[in-house]
């Protein structure tokens, strides 16, 4: 897979298409193999935009580095992907802390970035409006799978405990879960407790600047899809009515991973907000 | 001319091998071979495969929709026979 070097870290890219950049970036423990099975990237692609997709410091097979794994460290590293790739300032689409990294640049590299549309992002910066931070519904999900093969995650998020517990499982308790999470989840599960030798879990929650105040200052436009059963429907809320640019719209049967809980719906939302993006401005009647 | 399927499965066998050196991937080769249960190859691995292979055959496959299409029938797994067939239509 073609690769990139940015901040010293080998990170491995895709690109597909011609036209406007957009970027897509994918959530923590994830990989841009998420976008590829859901087909987001080619339906895009079809509509005249050129895309990239990248896996993130310490996630798929990008390079695993020991620390840098805040929200500010990772729009350093879109950055430094986007100069060296050349591309034109870009529409980024976020999956979770996607989203926040895609905020992040926007704060700190607004020469790389036009757009952002979030998908179901939680903000550490946020987490006094959202009574469900800490608590979502995949934890709960996920806490349960681990209980039963006898592992407390906790009960709210916390990702570093996660990768431990992942890392310390028994030969017989990894192959019950494998067994539970399926031959697709099995890759998932193996990458766990490779984090757990990075600050990954830690600097991912961490507020990294990205303040209420700072947030509420984004001057690019921002599209807020929040799923119709997400944990984070406050944030959705209180980022349309703060940000001077925000547009909110929920998608339908989906919990916090629209693009493979509702691929339909999400990429028919995803692409008409991109082509409204990028539209020309309408001229103005006499 | 296109190549047999019997050229396919060597291909991949190298392509595999070459691509992820540190897997074990003495498993036989063939048309019920699963990626993800049988060579233990992630998703993001199966992504890598494809890239591997446009290198290998020096062309660009329709490789996503490929992959998009076994989502959505909801597979679990991808036999290296529907994979092959896929080499097949496109090599």
């Amino acid at each position: 897979m073609p690769e990139v070097v940015v901040n010293g870290v080998r990170l491995f890219y895709q690109q597909t298409g011609e036209g406007p950049d957009v970027v897509l970036v994918h959530a923590v423990t994830s990989n841009q193999a998420v976008w590829v099975f859901s087909g987001l990237p080619d339906a895009i692609a079809a509509e005249g935009f050129r895309v990239t997709t990248y896996d993130l410091r310490g996630h798929g097979v990008s390079e695993r580095p020991p620390t840098g794994y805040t929200s500010a460290a990772m729009a350093d590293d879109f950055k430094a992907l986007h100069t060296e790739l050349g591309l034109e300032p870009a529409l980024v689409v976020g999956h979770s802390f996607g989203g926040v990294i895609g905020i992040h640049t926007a704060l700190h590299h607004p020469e790389c970035v036009r757009a952002v549309i979030l998908s179901d992002s939680f903000f550490p910066g946020l987490k006094h409006v959202e009574p469900n931070f800490g608590r979502p519904n995949v934890w709960v999900d996920l806490r349960a799978t681990y209980q039963e093969i006898g592992v407390d995650l906790g009960e709210t998020v916390n990702f570093t405990r996660l990768f431990r517990a992942t890392a310390d499982l028994a030969p017989e308790q990894l192959k019950a879960l494998e067994t539970q999470v399926g031959p697709i989840g099995r890759g998932w599960l193996r990458q766990l407790p490779l984090l757990a030798e990075t600050t990954c879990g830690d600097e991912v929650l961490a507020e990294a600047g990205l303040t209420a105040e700072r947030i509420a200052s984004v001057e690019r436009p921002v599209v807020a899809l929040y799923d119709e059963f997400s944990p984070f429907l406050a944030t959705c809320q209180w980022l349309e009515a703060n940000l001077p640019n925000c547009t909110a719209e929920i998608i339908p049967e989906a919990k916090h991973l629209a693009v493979v809980e509702n691929t339909a719906g999400f990429t028919a939302a995803v692409v008409r907000h991109l082509k409204h993006l990028t539209a020309a401005p309408q001229p103005v009647p006499a | 001319m296109s190549r047999s399927a019997e050229q396919l499965y060597a291909d991949l066998a190298t392509v595999v091998a070459t691509a992820f050196p540190d897997r074990d991937v003495s498993v036989a080769i063939g048309p019920d071979t699963r990626v993800f249960a049988d060579i233990g190859l992630a998703s993001i691995e199966l992504v890598v495969l494809g890239e591997r292979l446009e290198q290998f055959y020096g062309r660009k496959l329709p490789y996503g929709p490929f992959l998009a299409g076994l989502r959505n029938r909801g597979a679990e797994d991808l036999e290296l026979g529907e994979l092959v067939a896929f080499l097949q239509a496109h090599v």
